[in-house]
């Protein structure tokens, strides 16, 4: 099923499958790329932002840059 | 040759396919840690603990053990005696300025450029700035920042700002000098002028604190209570009338380290260093100029000139307008003149202290944090930040009154020796 | 005189390496027009006075923030300077993704492979002389913190060449496929 990696539930893994174009370049030295695995680490409460790991790296991204990643997850 | 995201990640993969194992990884302790401290549940929890274990030590390490037990021993015992003793045979009008009271027994009474304001600010200002700095120095090295900006970038995203300005803003409660310098790493001007005025109207010093707590130890909790609810009303306001964008959060949180002396060492002495370049040389001439308006008859003046003012919309006793002078210079110098003050007589209720004390947060920044506001922002921001304290001194002002008038903490206050 | 930059991303450790490089004569400045501090400070190389510059972390060459942005300014300025591209052993390909950034430009590279403890422990195996025979560059596992492995980046300074990266290619087998 995909869904938006700020719609990931904690400790969910999936697989980054679209990354848009605004966010991609911007996004790439911190690891994170399509094709990679990913686990959703914390949500923060009132629209704060998650924390994702990739590749043992943790990161932290905002809800609205967090809409703009496509992932795969597990039914 | 140069490739687009996509090539150059395909080509990193097939390089660290031959190149690289990555075996099975065991997650230990430190990683648990890591990751626990930055979920809201335990994170939040944890961070308040961790504030609370600073304040303890900055209390303990900085007031008792330092001042108390230490610099006031000095000061008072052989710093003061042998002053005394060695302008004895100055003119009347040197003596004052630089030793001040001829009878006083303690360097905070004393209220001489030598006395009170080399104590100020060796005695009681440097051990708080040093054990705020040493802490936040270890806290930076471990990793735990990029944590807190994490946890509380929700809150701080309300009023535009980004999780990271929590550094600067907690930077500034050692001194607002390296706070405004730490705003730097702030995106756009938007934010960076948002952190700069919030911290430099609502963020006490830790000079400031330093004398607080020596002075006002019951109130201290409500000073901040009062800061707080400041920062984050007038920093909501900002963001609605301030023009620009609040990027959102995209940062690396790294694993905890131990931390290593060496960084620790390099960062709280380059801190502490700049803040004795700066503050010494003000806490000394703010000293002076204060006693020298006193002298000069210059002082009443200034006082009953805003006098309208401290009495009228404020409701404090006009004496406290030579504080609110030398608050221009140092705020901690501006603290420890209304305990002079009362000391030397003044009638000055509870709640009436703890009026000046917020007010004296908020009016102005020292003028050290002035002239790096000019630096750092531009003239238009620099003004839009004075507009902003200005108008929200005027509300605070009145509003504290207003609750003051209901006879709140209207018990006499007795400074503590 | 000859400059030595100092690039990776941040939490490498390339503070602890630009201290440990640089010696006593530190000093801070502001990138002209902005906000962004960096350090300089001097080493010797080949018997001779270079400067070495701490370019403030970016985590790759398409900026994010405006210290990113410096940090590409300045690469861009210092046509003939020579790169230490500092990575994280423990997080190695999106160091190797701005090592790669900067070797494309041209610019001769040397790689420090820094927290290469941290790596071990996290049982990250690189194999180091392979991955410099694929890069054309030096590469020398440090851990900076501990002043392991300086003496070996140091010398391998010296020696720093630029490489190319259709040779970098062509050794991983890169033709053709998503490379055309």
């Amino acid at each position: 099923m995909e869904k938006k990696l700020s719609q990931m539930k904690y400790e969910e893994k999936g697989r980054i499958k679209v990354i848009d174009q605004s966010l991609k370049a911007q996004i790439a030295g911190m690891g994170i790329r399509e094709g990679k695995e990913v686990e959703m680490m914390t949500k923060q409460p009132i629209k704060g932002p998650v924390v994702v790991n990739v590749d043992r790296a943790n990161t932290s991204i905002g809800l609205g840059l967090a809409d703009r990643i496509i992932v795969e997850v597990e039914e | 040759m140069e490739l687009s995201t996509d090539q150059r990640w395909d080509l990193v993969e097939r390089i660290s396919k031959q190149t690289v194992e990555v075996g099975k990884y065991k997650a230990t302790l430190k990683d648990a840690l890591a990751d626990l401290t930055v979920r809201p549940a335990i994170g939040i929890p944890f961070a308040i603990a961790v504030i609370y274990g600073f304040w303890t030590f900055f209390c303990e390490f900085a007031g008792t053990l330092f001042t108390d037990g230490f610099f006031v021993k000095i000061f008072d015992g052989y710093w003061l005696p042998w002053l005394q003793n060695v302008f004895a045979g100055a003119p009347t009008w040197v003596f004052n300025v630089f030793v001040g009271d001829p009878l006083a027994t303690n360097c905070f009474e004393a209220f001489g450029v030598l006395s009170s304001g080399l104590f100020l600010a060796i005695g009681v200002v440097l051990p708080a700035i040093v054990a705020f700095y040493l802490i936040f120095a270890i806290l930076e090295d471990v990793g735990y920042m990029p944590r807190l900006a994490v946890l509380v970038d929700g809150l701080l995203h309300k009023i535009g700002l980004h999780g990271y300005a929590v550094v600067p803003t907690m930077l500034s409660l050692g001194c607002n000098v390296p706070g405004v310098t730490a705003c730097r790493p702030l995106d756009t001007r938007k934010q960076r002028f948002l952190a700069i005025a919030l911290l430099s109207v609502f963020v006490p010093c830790g000079a400031q604190i330093g004398i607080m707590q020596g002075m006002i130890p019951g109130l201290i909790g409500w000073v901040f209570l009062a800061l707080v609810i400041g920062y984050f009303a007038v920093g909501w306001v900002l963001n609605k009338i301030v023009p620009g964008e609040s990027p959102e959060i995209l940062m690396d949180v790294p694993p905890y380290q131990a931390p290593t002396a060496r960084n620790v060492w390099t960062k709280l002495w380059t801190r502490v260093w700049r803040f004795l370049k700066v503050a010494v040389p003000f806490v000394l001439l703010g000293c002076l100029i204060v006693n020298v308006l006193y002298m000069t008859g210059a002082m009443d003046a200034i006082a009953s000139a805003l006098s309208p003012v401290i009495t009228g919309v404020f409701g404090l006793p006009e004496e406290t307008a030579s504080a609110m002078v030398a608050g221009f210079l140092r705020k901690d110098l501006a603290v420890g003149t209304i305990g002079m003050l009362a000391a030397g007589g003044m009638t000055i209720t509870l709640f009436q202290v703890f009026t000046a004390v917020v007010l004296l947060s908020i009016y102005f920044p020292c003028l050290a944090t002035f002239a790096l506001m000019i630096k750092e922002l531009n003239w238009k921001q620099t003004l839009g930040a004075l507009a902003t304290l200005i108008v929200v001194v005027f509300v605070f002002g009145a509003i504290l009154h207003l609750i003051g008038s209901s006879g709140i903490g209207s018990s006499a206050w007795v400074p503590l020796e | 005189m000859k400059k030595v930059l100092l690039m990776g991303q941040a939490n490498v450790g390339k503070s602890a390496l630009f201290n440990r490089l640089a010696g006593a004569r530190v000093t801070e400045s502001n990138y002209p027009g902005t906000t962004v501090d960096f350090a300089k400070g001097r080493m010797r190389l080949n018997h001779e006075d270079v400067e070495i510059i701490d370019v403030p972390g970016t985590f790759s060459l398409e900026p994010k923030d405006k210290a990113e942005e410096v940090a590409v300014r300045m690469l861009e300025q210092e046509k003939d300077a020579l790169v230490v591209c500092i990575i994280d052993s423990s997080k190695i390909e999106r160091g190797l993704y701005l090592a790669l950034e900067i070797m494309e430009k041209g610019y001769p590279v040397v790689v420090a492979l820094n927290m290469w403890d941290v790596a071990k422990n996290g049982n990250v195996k690189i194999n180091a002389p392979k991955l410099e025979q694929i890069l054309g560059v030096p590469v020398v596992p440090t851990v900076a913190t501990r002043g392991e492995g300086l003496k070996e980046l140091v010398l391998r300074i010296e020696n720093a060449t630029s490489a190319s990266i259709e040779e970098v290619m062509e050794k991983v087998g890169g033709k053709g496929g998503t490379f055309n």
